[in-house]
């Protein structure tokens, strides 16, 4: 393949991208090539020194915006024929309540995920505050209760602040995970966009 | 080696590539070769995270005839280099920790 085959198999694996995105490409790969054949390589080899196009698109779409994968991805290749429109017309009720619950379910995982690392600092949170409050109630216990009720409240203050600032560094790790996680499960939801046009 | 760790440590050898001087895409890939493998369909996107990060800045020069983009490093990019090195004496002092446990259990 010479060095215009291989970018035109490229733009058509990149198809969908906005123009911008794919001129940018090519034009990269393109100086690559150029780059490869200053150093001696022939116009075929240095094109069969670079990557398949299959692979460097995959990579292109992995590092992006989920919402513009799937934009990319679902836009057709080419124009809609009269018989497919009213097939897609038609099976609107079918296709479009499936197509948002898989939306929803993915927000749903997404914002549970969120939702968890709040609930996390929110427990951390309300032990402080407690501690704060045991504080307080031992401040005025040395007045109108008694040294029993003032050292119950400020061993209860200062027990409170301590599983308090344990518990802050135990959510810190944990938070990290999640959002790891969060990651992850982005990547991998993207890795279904990208895969499912290797195989077509 | 862990993906998202392999990730971050491509770029940081991304923009080492270019401190001293600017520098284009193969030749940034064959710097870094010996050190990790790493291809131009990978080292493509990170180049465009960086820049969108701002840790470098792309401009066209003109080579025999036709342009070639150079890549040149911003003060946030040296910083992020800085950064690195602070962060793994760190992760060294652990390796140590953890290299010194293992001798013990001998």
């Amino acid at each position: 393949m010479n060095k215009q085959g291989f970018l035109a198999v490229l733009r058509q694996q990149l198809q969908g991208l906005p123009e911008s995105d794919i001129e940018k490409s090519l034009e990269y790969y393109s100086e690559s090539i150029d780059d490869r054949m200053e150093e001696g390589m022939t116009e075929e080899e240095a094109v069969a020194d670079m990557e398949p196009p299959a692979e460097i698109a995959r990579q292109i779409f992995m590092d992006m915006p989920l919402p513009k994968v799937v934009k990319a991805k679902a836009r057709p290749s080419r124009p809609l024929r009269a018989g497919e429109i009213v097939l897609l017309v038609v099976g609107s009720p079918i296709w479009a309540p499936l197509a948002l619950a898989a939306i929803l379910v993915f927000l749903a995982i997404y914002i549970t995920i969120w939702a968890l690392v709040v609930t996390f600092y929110a427990v951390d949170l309300s032990f402080a505050a407690t501690s704060l409050f045991c504080l307080a109630q031992a401040g005025i216990s040395l007045f109108t209760r008694g040294p029993i009720q003032m050292a119950y409240f400020g061993g209860s203050a200062l027990f409170l602040f301590g599983a308090a600032v344990l518990l802050f560094f135990a959510f810190n790790a944990l938070s990290a995970r999640l959002i790891q996680l969060s990651r992850n499960f982005m990547q991998w939801a993207k890795s279904h966009f990208v895969r499912k046009e290797e195989i077509v | 080696m862990d993906i998202q760790l392999k990730r971050g440590l491509l770029e940081v050898c991304v923009l080492a590539a270019i401190k001293n001087r600017d520098s284009y895409g193969y030749q940034i890939v064959k710097d870094i070769k010996p050190c990790v493998e790493i291809s131009e369909s990978t080292l493509y996107p990170i180049l465009r995270r960086l820049e969108a990060a701002e840790l470098l800045t792309v401009r066209s020069v003109e080579h025999s005839g036709r342009l070639r983009k150079y890549y040149h490093i911003t003060p946030a990019g040296l910083e992020r280099i800085r950064a690195f090195q602070e962060e793994w004496k760190e992760i060294l002092a652990i390796y140590q920790f953890i290299t010194r446990e293992d001798d013990s259990n001998e």
